[in-house]
């Protein structure tokens, strides 16, 4: 970034004393625009030595995926997405015979059961199920008064949602792959922690009458940043932040509008 | 010395240092452990009951609700959630009249049907007394049978059971259709006597001259509609509102064919609770009578009381099936979509309160979304002042005037569009009543 060039150097005007268009040693004063010394470089030092970056919502070290960050002007940005109170996704993986304390498969055994009985149609209920009870924890911690008309309409167009603080509810559940003994399942959910995913796998199994451990946690949206707006590791360079910076600064815009008003 | 006996022991190995095992160690102990089983694959998907409401009719078969067990247990006037009901025998169809329920199985055993609740005009059968051999129940507060005079009563099998204000019918596959209950207005299909008592009454009347083999019964408030495998509907009952559709405002005691706009018509299903009548014929047109005064057949007349079948010329699609309630009916069509009138809570908000013509519920209040597109509801049934939906992924939406719990929400207040009743298990059919609700669910795993 220093290295970029920088801001022009402040100019001013001074009167330097130059010597005479004539002979001899008079000495005329005459104005010349000079750069100002105290804008010089060397007196200056580097623009930016520290530069101000917030983080997103939280990504546990087991995790990974989408990762939203803020630089110097955006981390007020930050704070209106997080008030926004936008849906993220991720891609969860479980594997079913197992039980651990920490509920993924690095943890420490608690249980091992069979798992032979298991379907993708029994998964699917209780998949249905879970949605069913999170819709209506999303109607209940909404705090809209259930008698109006306006939450009648809201209900319908499926907008009513928790914007202040609630539990973790996971608002849409879906099986992607299923192979026995693994499975993968993708949830969008709100206020949630990456190991309230994890518990919920476990509870799956629990409910499928065996057990289950998370073996992967995957982000793949965060709000309005998805996997193809993120920028791998080989990419975390000047050039393509600055890029990405500016391609995701109309879509923050647009749904910042949208939400807050 | 004590330092000395501890090293002693540590060099001869008798005391294990604790410390982290290596990754082959806890992979060795991981897979010496035993593995548990909780369901074999041959485990079956269990049947169950569930009910909630006002119970202090002994309409939801719990007696601890009503005579707790324990002294410091208090009595249970509502049960606000779905509660399970424990049964002998696989519950195949249910029916929830006016305070009473009735449950039937479709066993080849000697008992097939159980009633509960109100006894008052003997409508669950004669319970006798344990105190006094002479006199029956009036309140049964479990599931009870109810002693059927059935003819071959092992090889008979029960296939529907329904109930209305003070009767209630139960049909079978080979012996007809049974009455029992208040009879003043010839509701159970026989002559009425006067002065009649009906409570401790052992009277149970069979009713086998029809057309064709019945194969849905329906009762009303007090009438009884009875639909034939040949499409025609026989009423009999009270008419002052029409609902026998018979062309007159009188009791009829005997079941008599309709005629009106379903002369002819192959009629697929019909519907009752109230004073008003829906059928359904087989190519998706819905045919009304009875009540009219909140604007129910307002459609298409501007009388209140219509006592012959007539088309309602509603432009939804073809219509599936229809229920009625006491002043609003709902229809499902084929494609899934749900349309309700009349009057009262009709789950499109606070604001509409009465429409004659039917306004459709948005499917994305049964769980409808672009993430699960394929959602439908696949069953409507009504109660006196609420509605019930049931959907294909099993889950049961209720709405509508919140009388005593019966909606199942957990939650006192009225609800005014559709909402979702958690129920451990998927949803198989449900029966609405006044003032309380069953449903048969089967267990997800």
């Amino acid at each position: 970034l220093n290295a970029a060039p920088g801001r022009a150097s402040r100019q001013r005007v001074r009167f330097l004393p130059a010597p005479a268009p004539g002979g001899g040693g008079a000495v005329e004063l005459g104005g010349a625009r000079v750069p100002v010394l105290a804008d010089h470089p060397l007196v200056r030092g580097p623009r930016f030595r520290k530069l101000k970056i917030g983080a997103g919502h939280r990504l546990d070290v087991k995790a990974s995926g989408v990762f939203v960050l803020g630089i110097g002007r955006g981390n007020k940005l930050l704070t209106d997405l997080y008030n926004c109170h936008l849906t993220r996704v991720y891609t969860v993986g479980g594997l079913f015979g197992k039980a651990t304390d920490d509920f993924s498969d690095t943890g420490n055994l608690v249980e091992k059961t069979t798992f032979d009985h298991i379907t993708r149609e029994k998964l699917e209920r209780i998949l249905a199920v879970i949605q069913g009870t999170n819709q209506k924890a999303l109607l209940m911690y909404s705090n809209i008064d259930m008698k109006t008309q306006e939450a009648y309409e809201l209900a319908v167009k499926g907008l009513i949602r928790p914007m202040g603080k609630s539990p973790p509810i996971i608002t849409a559940v879906r099986c992607l792959q299923f192979a026995l003994p693994e499975f993968q399942l993708e949830i969008h959910c709100l206020h949630e922690t990456q190991q309230y995913l994890r518990k919920v796998v476990h509870e799956i199994g629990l409910e499928l009458k065996s057990s289950a451990v998370c073996t992967q946690v995957r982000r793949t949206r965060d709000g309005v940043f998805t996997v193809d707006d993120a920028l791998p590791r080989t990419q975390w360079n000047l050039q393509s932040i600055q890029e990405a910076i500016q391609n995701c600064q109309l879509k923050v815009e647009t749904e910042l509008e949208k939400t807050l008003g | 010395a004590m330092a000395g006996v501890v090293r002693r022991l540590l060099r001869r190995g008798l005391g294990v240092a604790a410390g982290p095992s290596s990754t082959r160690q806890l992979r060795e102990a991981e897979e010496a452990a035993p593995v548990f089983q909780y369901a074999g694959k041959a485990a079956r998907r269990k049947d169950r009951v569930f009910v909630w409401g006002f119970s202090y009719s002994g309409a939801l078969g719990v007696p601890s609700f009503v005579r707790p067990d324990a002294g410091w247990k208090k009595p249970r006037r509502i049960q606000p959630t779905p509660y399970r009901l424990e049964t002998e025998e696989k519950i195949s169809s249910a029916a929830c009249g006016y305070g009473f329920t009735l449950l039937a199985s479709k066993t080849r055993d000697i008992t097939k049907v159980w009633g509960m609740g109100l006894n008052k005009d003997s409508q669950l059968g004669f319970q006798r007394s344990r105190r006094d051999q002479t006199k029956g129940y009036e309140y049964v507060l479990e599931p009870s049978p109810i002693p059927l005079p059935l003819e071959k009563p092992q090889q008979t099998r029960v296939l529907q059971v329904s109930c209305g204000r003070a009767h209630s019918l139960v049909l079978t596959d080979s012996e007809g259709v049974f009455t029992m209950g208040n009879n003043s207005y010839g509701q159970c299909g026989r002559k009425v006597v006067e002065d009649e008592v009906y409570s401790g009454s052992h009277l149970i009347h069979q009713l086998k001259e029809f057309d064709s083999r019945v194969v849905q019964v329906v009762c009303g408030q007090d009438h009884s509609l009875f639909r034939t495998k040949k499409g025609t509907v026989y009423a009999c009952g009270w008419g002052a509102d029409g609902q026998t559709g018979l062309g007159h405002n009188n009791i009829t005691s005997v079941p008599t064919k309709l005629h009106g706009d379903i002369a002819g018509v192959n009629i697929i299903q019909v519907s009752s609770y109230g004073d008003c009548c829906l059928a359904v014929s087989d190519e998706g047109d819905v045919f009304g009578w009875g009540n009219s005064e909140y604007l129910q057949l307002a459609s298409v007349t501007e009388t209140t009381q219509v006592n012959v079948p007539r088309h309602l010329p509603f432009k939804i699609g073809k219509i599936k099936e229809a229920a009625c309630g006491g002043t609003g009916n709902v229809v499902l069509t084929e494609e899934g979509n749900v349309f309700v009138w009349g009057y009262g809570i009709l789950g499109k908000g606070p604001n509409l309160i009465e429409t004659a013509v039917p306004e459709m519920i948005p499917p994305s209040l049964f769980g409808w979304s672009d993430f699960s597109p394929d959602i439908r509801v696949a069953h409507v049934r009504c109660g006196l002042s609420h509605f019930a939906a049931l959907t294909n992924r099993g889950e049961l939406f209720v709405w509508g005037k919140n009388l005593r719990g019966c909606l199942g929400t957990g939650r006192m207040e009225d609800q005014y569009f559709p909402w979702r009743v958690t129920v451990p298990g998927e949803v198989v059919d449900v029966a609405c009543g006044v003032d309380h609700m069953v449903s048969m669910v089967r267990s997800f795993t």
